[in-house]
C-alpha cells in the first residue's frame, strides 16, 4: 500500500507535487488469478516452462495489470471521492513474479473544471533494477470543497 | 510468419480499417468485477462495498477502471480444442482479420464517461483505428491500434479505450 493515508484538498494540490510509492510485488499465483478472471489462457502468464521456452525469464505480468498496478498509486493517492477520467499507460519492460515494482508519479498540472477540481499527473512503475517498466499519465477529477473555487 | 504472411495480414487489416465490429458483452456482474479487483490486489471500497461506494458518491460498488478494456474473453468459449498451443484462443483477434498472428498488449488509453455498475448491458463497438507494418529489432511485426467504445443499453458510451498491439 502507498504510505499516504490522509487525501489531498485540491487546493493544497500543486505542480510537481509527488504521489506517493505504490509497492506491488507480483506472484505466480496473483498472475493465474488474473487470468482467470480476465478469461486469458496464454501460457505464457502461468506455466513457467512455456515461459522459458519462448525466452523469457518467468510467467510474465500482463500487460494490463501494469495499468491495474498505475490506477491503484494515482487513485490511494487522491482518496475517496476522487474519479478516474483517462488514463492511459505503456508497456515498455516485462516483470515476472518476484520483482518488485514501484508505482509512483508527480502533478503536471491542475485546472477547475466544471465544478471540479482536475488533476493531471504522471505516472511510472519502476521495478528492483530502477528499469522503466510502464510509464503512465492520468487525469483525475477531485469534488471541491467549501472555500475553494469552481 | 513470414514476410509474405505479414504483408498480407498488412493488407487485409488496412482494408478494414474504421469498419465497426459489434461485439455484446453482456450484464455486468458485481461478482466478476469485484473477483477482478481481488485478482489486481486493489479492494478499494468503491469496488467491493456498496455503503462505502456510495458514501464516496458513487450509485453503488462501481468497476474497477480496467475492468472492461481488461477483460479478454466475454463468451462461455472457446473449447480448449479451439486454443493455440500457447493457450491463446484461435479467434482472439478483438474481431478484425488477423488470424494467425499473436497480439502482445502494448498499452491502453481510455475516457472514461460513466461508471459500470452491476446488471448494466454493455456492448463493445470495435474498429481498427489504425495499423503499421514495421521492422522490429526481432523481425517484423505489426503495430495494431485498436479502437473499442462501450456502450450502454441506454445508448450511453461508457468507456472509451484505444489500444496498441504488436502482432507478430
Amino acid at each position: 500500500m502507498a504510505t499516504q493515508t490522509t487525501p489531498p484538498r485540491f487546493a493544497d494540490i500543486t505542480v510537481g507535487q509527488a504521489i506517493p510509492a505504490l509497492v506491488k510485488r507480483p506472484t505466480g499465483l496473483q498472475l493465474f488469478r488474473y487470468s482467470a478472471v480476465t478469461w486469458n489462457a496464454h501460457l505464457i502468464h502461468y506455466d513457467d516452462a512455456y515461459a522459458r521456452s519462448e525466452g523469457y525469464p518467468a510467467v510474465l505480468v500482463q500487460s494490463h495489470l501494469h495499468g491495474a498496478f498505475l490506477i491503484q498509486a494515482a487513485l490511494d493517492w487522491a482518496g475517496p471521492g476522487a474519479r478516474l477520467r483517462r488514463f492511459r499507460w505503456e508497456n515498455r519492460h516485462l516483470a515476472v513474479p518476484g520483482d518488485v515494482l514501484t508505482c509512483d508519479g508527480r502533478v503536471t498540472a491542475t485546472r477547475t473544471e466544471d465544478g471540479f477540481g482536475v488533476v493531471e499527473c504522471e505516472l511510472f512503475e519502476h521495478n528492483q533494477d530502477g528499469k522503466l517498466c510502464a510509464p503512465g499519465w492520468a487525469v483525475i477529477g477531485f469534488p471541491l470543497t467549501q472555500g475553494e473555487s469552481a | 510468419m513470414s514476410g509474405d504472411l505479414f504483408e498480407q495480414t498488412y493488407e487485409r487489416a488496412k482494408a478494414v480499417v474504421g469498419q465497426v465490429h459489434q461485439l455484446p458483452l453482456g450484464r455486468m456482474s458485481k461478482k466478476e468485477f469485484q473477483r477482478f479487483a481481488y485478482a489486481c490486489g486493489d479492494v478499494s471500497p468503491r469496488y467491493v462495498d456498496d455503503d462505502a461506494a456510495r458514501a464516496e458518491g458513487f450509485p453503488e460498488a462501481v468497476a474497477p477502471p480496467l475492468f472492461l478494456s481488461g477483460v479478454m474473453g466475454w463468451e462461455p468459449g472457446p473449447a480448449e480444442e479451439d486454443l493455440r498451443p500457447d493457450g491463446t484462443g484461435k479467434s482472439e483477434t478483438v474481431g478484425l482479420p488477423l488470424e494467425g498472428l499473436r497480439l502482445m498488449g502494448a498499452g491502453q488509453d481510455i475516457e472514461l464517461h460513466h461508471d459500470v455498475v452491476d446488471g448494466m448491458d454493455i456492448v463493445a463497438h470495435i474498429s481498427l483505428d489504425g495499423v503499421d507494418l514495421k521492422q522490429g529489432r526481432s523481425g517484423t511485426l505489426l503495430l495494431v491500434r485498436v479502437l473499442r467504445r462501450y456502450v450502454d443499453g441506454e445508448g450511453r458510451e461508457v468507456l472509451t479505450c484505444r489500444e496498441s498491439f504488436i502482432a507478430r
